[in-house]
């Protein structure tokens, strides 16, 4: 008896961190999270639930019934944002802690949920196309220049898509994708392809900058998670930044190249 | 400002965050919600700039319309706010502004890139203190709700 129980502590435990996980994946802030593992804790009978959580940890133990202690840790790797995804996610976490069904049902459930979805998405490509061609214009671009915009925000997505691997650091890939886009509107222009290069670069920048992060980062720190906030939002700054290093490149070198 | 030039920014604002709705793989459902959002959002920063000449105001009122806008329709549809905050509010995000201030740095006109920066860090104080402003309160109304909860428990 006592070991199913302890098993079932375990199961509890590391459900609530693989949901956990998924939501952070997601595009969850870190409160939220922290709220749910603690909230699937309390669910399933557990005496004590605590959990701590930075952007790239999360971890947590809890205390069963007979007093016996279980921690386990999830390493955050990579992000992906997928609203529709992290809405379910919200959803399987109320009916657990409404239904409190067996731990194991729910997993697979939460399996159901997290399987990976085709690389190439051509709706979330023409996402991109759309979102950069409706700023260029938004900025003051012309039609020709929304148009110019939108195979660089495909480029920029397939390298999203293909070329970031987990190794990769954010910033260099940033900054590597923000030099592409830059150097392919310079070139656009170049050839009578668009009118205003910087209007096209500024609809590409649109699709690059961390907005998602900055406000997950106000939320965290308002909650009073200082430390998810400050690192989240010291990420993005650094990543704005390697946004404009990026389009400086071709800037700077476009009258060597020419 | 014209009204064929708000005009544009309005609709042009309103693709945009339809097109920033499927980037972030939002659920179908919401789609129409969000690109609401984004063009009223858009239309607040239309009168603001009619009305007023302080950068840091033309942003800020935007950004509490915007969350107030998530939070309720949050509420209504009952999903996170979080989704529709990110997708209504992205048109005000600087992005020009971060082009400009980039551009005059490396073309090293000094007066301008000055004036750029202290204007892109302006709208993003703006955009910051509106969403906080209406977190804020949000986040207390919650908190005491949850006390309730946790006192019966």
């Amino acid at each position: 008896m006592q070991e199913t129980d302890e098993r079932y502590s375990e199961k509890v435990l590391s459900l609530a961190l693989d949901l956990g996980k998924s939501m952070v994946r997601s595009g969850a802030e870190m409160n939220r999270v922290e709220d749910t593992v603690i909230r699937i804790g309390y669910a399933y009978g557990m005496k004590k639930t605590e959990v701590f959580s930075i952007i790239s940890v999360i971890y947590a133990t809890v205390i069963d019934s007979e007093g016996k202690t279980q921690s386990q840790l999830r390493r955050i790797s990579s992000m992906s944002v997928n609203f529709e995804k992290l809405e379910k996610l919200n959803d399987l976490s109320r009916r657990i802690c409404k239904n409190k069904p067996d731990p194991d049902e729910a997993r697979r459930e939460l399996e159901s949920i997290c399987v990976p979805g085709k690389k190439f998405n051509i709706i979330v490509c023409l996402g991109y196309m759309l979102g950069s061609a409706s700023f260029t214009v938004f900025f003051g671009g012309t039609l020709l220049d929304a148009v110019a915009s939108m195979p660089i925000a495909a480029m920029i997505y397939l390298m999203q898509s293909f070329i970031k691997t987990q190794g990769t650091s954010r910033l260099f890939f940033t900054a590597l994708e923000s030099a592409a886009a830059g150097l392919a509107a310079l070139l656009f222009v170049h050839f009578g392809f668009g009118n205003n290069a910087d209007m096209i670069m500024i609809g590409d920048i649109m699709l690059l900058i961390p907005g998602l992060m900055l406000i997950n980062s106000l939320r965290e720190m308002l909650c009073g998670d200082m430390m998810s906030g400050l690192l989240r939002m010291l990420e993005s700054v650094l990543v704005a930044m390697a946004i404009a290093v990026g389009f400086a490149l071709p800037i700077l070198f476009w009258d060597y190249i020419v | 400002m014209e009204l064929k030039q708000a005009l544009i920014i309005i609709i042009t604002g309103m693709l945009g965050t339809v097109g920033f709705s499927a980037l972030f793989r939002c659920d179908k459902r919401r789609v129409i919600c969000n690109a609401l959002g984004g063009a009223l959002t858009c239309l607040v920063y239309v009168l603001c700039c009619r009305f007023l000449d302080n950068l840091f105001w033309q942003n800020f009122f935007p950004a509490l319309f915007a969350t107030a806008y998530a939070e309720a329709m949050a509420r209504a549809m009952k999903a996170p706010a979080t989704p529709i905050l990110a997708c209504s509010i992205i048109s005000l995000v600087p992005g020009g502004k971060l082009y400009y201030t980039t551009y005059y740095l490396v073309t090293s006109q000094e007066e301008l890139f000055h004036t750029t920066l202290k204007e892109t860090l302006l709208v993003a104080a703006g955009l910051a203190v509106g969403i906080i402003c209406i977190s804020v309160i949000v986040h207390e109304i919650n908190r005491h709700k949850f006390k309730q909860i946790f006192d019966v428990e």
